[in-house]
């Protein structure tokens, strides 16, 4: 019980900070520690807590109590969300005011161009990895993520719509 | 209209609570809504700037901008009682709802919708992916390094620790070129 709730800080303050373009980009890592290497859950059982976290209001790092709650209770739920939450506050706290300091830095400019592309392929391996849970791909899952994705890009509504759908497809599809 | 920062630790507190409890579907909304519409903590153009530094550092990008406005507005203890306001009422939620969850799991209907939202969610990350990507679309530089990463990560299963120093560090490189 100590040594897990040592792992999940151990495991969730280094997902904190490398969890650059935030919660999303940090999924497969997530998945990966979680599921392949501490077996905290089965690979549906990750995806179906992300889906709580995701239908319940607030920050989508709830997911870490989630997972913190699984494999150590209580407990485990609160030192998730601190670890994974800590590192990256800390980093918030001294680099806000070195951030301004530095506006016109070459070197600001080059970073924040370079970080771009990282994030992006990041959060879509996000995607990609929570719609392919067993590493074989289900056309099912892709289809409700594929319109999920589409009506975020065709349309500015509350991406609960596209929860409430993704509940609709999966009650008719996959049950 | 004028910006008033909140004056005392309770009522910063008290916004960041009603953050975490209302934001449905996603915080960024219902923060932008509590602190530059309602409150009037922030003018808009502080409140996107503060939101873009937070997209830019590590870790949960809602739990920074916690942390930075506190520090700002009451230094050590607004950061806590900003971050503890913004997190206190959706993890009793979070977990709540998980609870019901687990007793219900088993149930095929429960379990198909579950993960019907969690595919809808991933299609999510997806959309908005795409929408950050379209600004790179015209960069063969970009998209090589974004085909990278995600035959890395997504499909070769690469720990996120081995390739995130080489593909910052490679792509520093290329910024500082002007190739990015």
């Amino acid at each position: 019980m100590a040594l897990t709730l040592l792992e999940l800080a151990l495991y969730f303050g280094l997902l904190s900070v490398v969890a650059f373009g935030g919660m999303p980009a940090v999924m497969p890592e997530m998945q990966r520690i979680v599921v392949e290497v501490k077996e905290w859950t089965s690979p549906v059982e990750f995806i179906q807590l992300f889906a709580v976290a995701q239908a319940a209001p607030g920050p989508n790092v709830l997911i870490a109590s989630l997972i913190g709650w699984k494999a150590a209770g209580l407990a485990g739920a609160v030192v998730a969300l601190l670890a994974v939450c800590g590192p990256a506050a800390v980093i918030a706290w001294w680099v806000a005011d070195l951030w301004d300091r530095f506006k016109d830095s070459p070197w600001r400019l080059a970073i924040q161009r370079a970080i771009a592309p990282i994030v992006v392929a990041l959060i879509l391996s996000g995607g990609y990895v929570i719609a392919t849970p067993d590493g074989t791909p289900d056309w099912r899952m892709w289809l409700i993520a594929a319109a999920s994705a589409a009506a975020v890009l065709a349309t500015r509504a509350n991406p609960l719509w596209m929860i409430a759908g993704g509940a609709l497809m999966g009650a008719l599809l996959l049950s | 209209m004028p910006v008033t920062p909140p004056r005392t630790l309770t009522e910063l507190f008290l916004g960041f609570l009603s953050i975490g409890a209302r934001s449905f579907g996603g915080v960024l909304p219902w923060a932008h809504r509590v602190m530059v519409e309602e409150r009037r903590w922030l003018a808009p153009a502080d409140f996107a700037e503060t939101i873009g530094l937070c997209q830019f550092l590590p870790g949960p990008n809602i739990g920074n901008a916690s942390i930075v406005l506190g520090k700002r507005w009451f230094g050590v203890r607004g950061a806590l009682v900003a971050f503890l306001g913004l997190v206190a009422l959706p993890f009793v939620w979070v977990l709540a709802l998980g609870a019901v969850y687990a007793d219900y799991a088993t149930v095929p209907l429960v379990k198909g919708i579950v993960t019907g939202v969690g595919a809808a969610g991933a299609g999510l990350f997806i959309g908005t992916a795409i929408k950050l990507g379209r600004a790179l679309a015209r960069n063969p530089t970009a998209l090589v390094l974004v085909a990278a990463c995600f035959l890395a990560v997504a499909l070769g299963r690469v720990s996120l620790l081995y390739v995130l120093p080489v593909a910052l560090a490679l792509a520093i490189v290329a910024a500082r070129r002007e190739w990015l």
